[in-house]
């Protein structure tokens, strides 16, 4: 396989990444929460997809209509108990990985350990390919990027043009003057939490659609996908998508220019590179106060640190 | 008191081990050997996962790594080398210290690798060591490598000799942690977790300390590897670096306590009693179900784990679980173990029942705090210490030089000393000169830039230009930990103890590492000098969170005193406080000063500002408006326009006011 | 408008303010002077409902806003400048303003108010694209005041708003402010330059270390003799 090819390939997986990626980067971002349960949001999604698909013969783009709202409510119900338990940023991380652990526990008992795969009859997009020139597009992954694309653009223009849009990304700069400007962080943050869920369904459908499923696939997902997330810029929905595509285009491209078993660690090792040269992510617009050197947690609303100057902050 | 405390871990290890020597005549089955070599594994395992991520708060998901490299050393050097399987250990050790040290390296380094970073840091750890055993097949090339039985010596059986070989690790994995905890070391730990910047300000060296507790942790991990790689007889990628091993580890911990050095025991004897009885009783695929459930449910309503709620409630737990060992074994339900792993359920439920649900009767009655924290009023207590006591505790440092000297030697000189962020010039080019004896006021609007001045000149913050001399040492490039060992210490605006500690403990920890680092024992024995000289000896029990804000702001002035500085910044040390309490902070400022300590205090409240200081130095937009003796400066039009606007200077500030009327 | 009675107001274990009592009426421009520290800005962030501990009366038109949320606050009418303006930096500066509009009331006109807004700060129109942290100190100001005014208070809390400007630029915000009165909108202004406040303002009350000490118009405060010496500390 030629080098442009394995580049296009890695890119078209890497919308579906940019998929799993993008609900866990603005709940991140957005809410302060590192929801490890939306690994398991994605995995009940992809098994959903593939029950719906064996049952009832239901075609799996089509079962988003069913898992998505599913999801949504999922993903809502996660938040609200987050949320009302007033975890931290970082306590979410170790409640969510408990969460998590539940979830593909959950899925192992229900659907075994057994690899799962929809009826090529049924998913009948998982063999085809288009050609383009010499360059082959594999339908499931073009289906993939389109999607994770036009998702994730969609996301983007809400942020950009709506009031709720707006309202959530003052929020995640300013808790305070968001409050006080009458944005609803209670109802905000279930939605947010809630149109992730919905984003993992998607994901879940698209794993569901090209791979085999197993319940212990997370596992493969959170090295690369938090990958994704911090190379992204957290909270950061087109820096996402770029990850994403940049994430897929090197994985694959280590897999076939070495060997597949290499391609995470190529990642991994061109991530920590990364964010010793950019912590911040590759895709986000430096403006604003530079960081003092000794930081602590980033200041919130409410509890500012205080090794930061008020004065100088500039919010 | 720590060699004391060594002295019960050989006797314990002895006990132990004649468990499995005399196995026979004392009738123990082969059943609970192996559980206990089990549960000794992973006592070590929690134990060093805690050294690091329970002691200095630095949470990792990475375990596994350390004890991956642990089982893949000892197995192929086994299995592909002929190697004897005791030689393995220390090259486990040193592989996984290593390991520990190179992620130490690139993780400390980085301020922004704290909390969560780290933690998802650690998580990528494991799969890159994955991959690459799963591709070198001289490692293990996705095949999985098969660990030959050692040779053991004689009387021993296989089982017997793991048993052995886990014991020994994890009683010098538990004896390491009581060590640490009861050092120097566990200090610096405790107030890293606490607050990193504030132990770094008061000379805690914390990247050192938290490469030593990352070390450690590595080197019990990967030894407590090696051995694993034996009980596992056939090691596999999926299964050493899956999340098994963070999962147990963070959950056993979190679960008896991370703060306490027995917590992860207790921890590891609750799951894997516990595990063995799920699996025993045809609930195993429940058992992840259950332990995820529990890390969750731990995290959110009883952070602190159960040895922290033995603690508070030890005649109710130590009721119920003498209680149920003693109906189960007369009622014979089960066997040992069943009745052990129930009797520990109840004693789990009696220490986290919730404390509204208790009769009133076995509540426990809340100590009151010293003073109520919100009161109106000012409080009646402490009564300003007198003076004339303590004269005799303040650190003989030369002789007290009370007035300003024009030839006193150079305490801080900084020149043209900038800082900018991003576009904002926070400050811009300042020269300031500052001798020893003096007591400085720093003023100037909001915005004006004492803060920045106090962070840089503290080390917090790196200057963008310029440099910064400490008694004629040049300090520009240090980090905060040197500075504060060159001599000089700082208080914050808002108060920022080490929560977990007694006001008493908060101040020991600074004598400790401040600029004449003092043992554990002469540290603590010296805190009380210092509490007494800011009048807060009542409280030396205390914790931070039960004295009001005063009280808070004293220990911090008692705190960076006891760093012994030369040079003091007091950050609005007053912001906040009533009258009464303001007239009692003036007065240990001054005993401040007057003990020799050279100090410059940046304060809103000009009226303190005026009673103490000699000298004035006025910022405005991170310039030098004006420096000079109080009276002058309070005098200059250019700062009566900073504070009053414009047209302010119309009356002169020292008039009446009354022709304007 | 505001009635503020005997309010208490806490930062964790700290009191910062005791016993306070104010009044706004429509229209009306009332500026609490006093010298840093004293309590100032804990009184505006209680009144806007962004601090939780307070104890007391805080009443807009009758209803009492001491125990309301934030977010509900600002549906009764109460706009906030912060101190140090709290733009929302990463976004720009139309949708800092459009955010100004986000509670009900507001929104449905938000287009016609923005041309209000607009209008007063003609550079705002200008750099609408901008993300706001590039602005200067004037006019993220500006920015700040306009955010406020797109949810169409009926009363404005201003900390400080003459916070690091230079002197031209105060000159507009202040004018600004008297702009805004005009169209019978309360205002509370909190300020450390007592001279220019006073130039503005129908009454004062002076605060010092978290009390009221004196009250009255802006002609007798400006007089006074305690008013001057409490600032600078003499």
């Amino acid at each position: 396989m030629s080098i442009a090819q394995a580049l296009i390939t890695g890119a078209m997986l890497g919308g579906m990444y940019a998929m799993m990626a993008v609900g866990l980067s603005v709940s991140w971002g957005m809410l302060r929460v590192i929801n490890l349960a939306h690994f398991g949001l994605i995995l009940l999604g992809a098994y959903g997809t593939y029950q719906l698909a064996t049952s009832w013969s239901i075609n799996p783009i089509v079962t988003i209509g069913i898992t998505a709202p599913l999801m949504f409510l999922l993903g809502a119900a996660l938040h609200w108990i987050f949320d009302r338990t007033g975890l931290s940023e970082f306590t979410s991380l170790l409640v969510s990985f408990g969460v998590l652990i539940i979830i593909i526990q959950l899925v192992h008992i229900v659907w075994t350990a057994d690899f799962r795969r929809i009826d090529p009859a049924v998913n009948t997009y998982g063999t085809e390919s288009w050609f383009v020139g010499s360059f082959v597009f594999p339908l499931p992954r073009l289906i993939a990027f389109v999607l994770g694309v036009v998702v994730i653009a969609g996301a983007w223009v809400l942020l950009q043009r709506t009031f709720m849009g707006r309202a959530l990304r003052a929020f995640a700069e300013d808790r305070e003057m968001a409050a006080a400007y009458g944005i609803d962080h209670r109802r905000l943050g279930m939605l947010l939490a809630g149109a992730s869920g919905a984003t993992a369904a998607i994901a879940g459908m698209l794993w569901a659609m090209s791979f085999t499923l197993v319940p212990d696939a997370p596992f493969e997902w959170i090295g690369i996908v938090f990958a994704v997330v911090i190379l992204g810029g957290i909270g950061q929905v087109l820096g996402t998508l770029a990850a994403g595509l940049l994430v897929g285009a090197l994985y694959n491209l280590a897999a076939v220019m070495w060997e597949a078993t290499a391609s995470l660690l190529v990642v991994f090792v061109a991530i920590v590179l990364a964010l010793l040269l950019r912590p911040e992510g590759l895709f986000v617009r430096s403006a604003g106060p530079g960081w003092p050197r000794f930081r602590g947690k980033r200041a919130r609303a409410g509890q500012p640190d205080p090794s930061q100057e008020r004065e100088v902050t500039a919010r | 008191m720590m060699r004391r405390g060594l002295i019960g871990f050989p006797l314990v290890l002895l006990a132990l081990a004649a468990l499995a020597v005399f196995q026979d005549t004392l009738g123990v089955s082969l059943f609970y050997i192996t559980v206990l070599a089990t549960l000794f594994f992973w006592v070590a395992q929690a134990t060093s996962w805690n050294i690091l991520s329970g002691y200095s708060g630095y949470f990792s998901f990475g375990q596994g790594a350390f004890v991956g490299v642990g089982v893949y050393t000892t197995a192929v050097l086994t299995s592909k080398h002929d190697w004897n399987f005791y030689l393995t250990l220390p090259v486990a050790a040193v592989l996984s210290t290593l390991l520990a040290l190179g992620i130490g390296a690139v993780a400390f380094r980085v301020g922004a690798f704290r909390g969560a970073t780290f933690a998802l840091l650690t998580l990528a750890v494991p799969f890159i060591l994955a991959s690459v055993a799963r591709l070198s097949s001289r490692i293990d090339g996705g095949q999985g490598v098969s660990v030959p039985v050692p040779d053991v010596p004689e009387p021993l059986g296989f089982q017997q000799f793991l048993y052995l070989v886990m014991l020994v690790i994890a009683i010098v994995a538990v004896a390491a942690a009581y060590a640490i905890q009861h050092s120097r070391f566990g200090w610096a730990l405790a107030a890293i977790r606490d607050n990193e910047d504030v132990a770094e300000a008061l000379g805690v060296a914390t990247f050192k300390w938290k490469m030593l507790a990352i070390a450690v942790t590595g080197a019990i991990g990967g030894v407590a590897g090696s051995a694993w790689a034996l009980q596992f007889g056939f090691v596999q990628v999926e299964v050493i670096f899956g999340l098994t091993v963070p999962l147990f580890v963070i959950v056993m911990s979190v679960l008896g306590g991370r703060t306490y050095w027995l917590g992860p025991v207790l921890g590891a004897a609750v799951i894997v009693l516990l595990q063995d009885r799920l699996a025993g009783g045809g609930f195993e695929s429940w058992r992840p179900i259950i332990f995820g459930g529990l890390l969750a449910l731990m995290v959110i309503f009883a952070p602190d784990g159960l040895w922290a709620q033995l603690k508070a409630r030890p005649l109710l737990t130590g009721v119920a679980a003498a209680a149920a060992l003693i109906v189960l074994f007369v009622a014979g339900v089960g066997d040992v173990l069943d009745r052990i792993v129930l009797a520990m359920l109840a004693t789990g439920v009696a220490a986290f029942w919730p404390q509204r649900l208790l009769p009133a009767r076995l509540r426990r009655t809340v100590a009151a705090p010293p003073t109520t924290p919100v009161a109106g009023a000012p409080p009646s207590e402490p009564a300003p210490p007198e003076p004339t006591a303590h004269e005799a505790h303040v650190p003989a440092r030369g002789v007290a030089v009370p007035a300003a000297d024009h030839d006193a030697p150079v305490a801080i000189e900084c020149r043209d000393l900038a800082r900018h962020y991003g576009g904002v010039r926070a400050l811009d080019g300042l020269d300031l000169l500052i001798r020893q004896g003096e007591l400085v006021g720093l003023i100037g609007p909001n915005g004006s830039g004492k803060t920045t001045l106090v962070n840089l000149l503290s080390g917090a913050v790196r200057p963008t230009r310029g440099s910064i001399h400490v008694a004629g040492r040049d300090v520009t490039r240090l980090a905060p930990h040197a500075i504060n060992h060159a001599g000089v210490a700082r208080t914050y605006q808002i108060p920022r103890p080490f929560e977990s500690m007694t006001l008493h403990d908060n101040v020991a920890m600074a004598i400790m590492f401040g600029r004449k680092p003092r043992s554990l024992a002469e540290a603590r024995s010296r805190a009380t000098e210092y509490l007494d000289f800011v009048g807060l000896v009542p409280y030396a029990a205390a914790r931070p969170a039960d004295i009001n804000l005063h009280q808070r702001q004293l220990l911090e002035m008692a705190r960076a005193l006891a760093t012994d500085p030369k040079v003091l910044f007091l950050d609005e040390s007053l912001a906040g406080l009533n009258p009464a309490e303001i007239d009692n902070a003036v007065e240990v400022v001054r005993r401040i000063h007057t003990s020799g300590v050279t100090i410059v205090i940046v304060e809103h409240l000009l009226r303190v500002v005026n009673q103490l200081a000699e000298r004035v130095i006025v910022l405005n937009r991170g310039r030098l408006l004006a420096d000079g003796d109080t009276k002058t400066v309070m005098r200059d039009p250019a700062v009566v326009d900073v504070y009053l606007g414009k047209s302010g200077r119309k009356v002169p500030a020292n008039d009446s006011g009354s022709e304007h009327a | 408008m505001l009635e503020v009675r005997a309010l208490d107001a806490f930062h964790g274990h700290a009191q910062a303010l005791w016993d306070v009592s104010l009044d706004v009426g429509d229209a009306e421009i009332v500026s609490v002077m006093g010298p840093n520290g004293a309590g100032k800005s804990t009184l505006v962030m209680a009144i806007a409902g962004l601090l939780r501990s307070v104890r007391g009366q805080i009443a807009l038109n009758g209803v009492d806003l001491a125990d309301v949320p934030a977010h509900h606050v600002c549906s009764h009418g109460v706009a906030i400048v912060p101190e140090g303006r709290r733009v929302f930096a990463q976004m720009s500066v139309r949708d800092n303003l459009l955010l100004g509009a986000h509670r009900r009331g507001a929104r449905a006109e938000h287009a016609e108010t923005l041309a209000r807004v607009e209008a007063l700060f003609p550079r705002l129109a200008d750099r609408s694209n901008q993300l706001a942290v590039t602005l200067s100190g004037g006019e993220q100001q500006m920015l700040a005041l306009g955010r406020a005014l797109m949810a169409r208070p009926r009363l404005l809390l201003l900390d400080e708003p003459s916070l690091g400007l230079a002197p031209v630029v105060m000159d507009e915000v202040f004018d600004a402010i008297t702009t805004i009165r005009a169209d019978g909108v309360g205002v509370l202004l909190v300020e450390q330059d007592v001279e220019r406040a006073l130039d503005i303002s129908d009454r004062g009350y002076l605060l010092i270390e978290g009390r009221i000490v004196t009250a009255g118009t802006a002609a007798e405060l400006r007089g006074n003799a305690e008013v001057r010496s409490s600032v600078l500390g003499l």
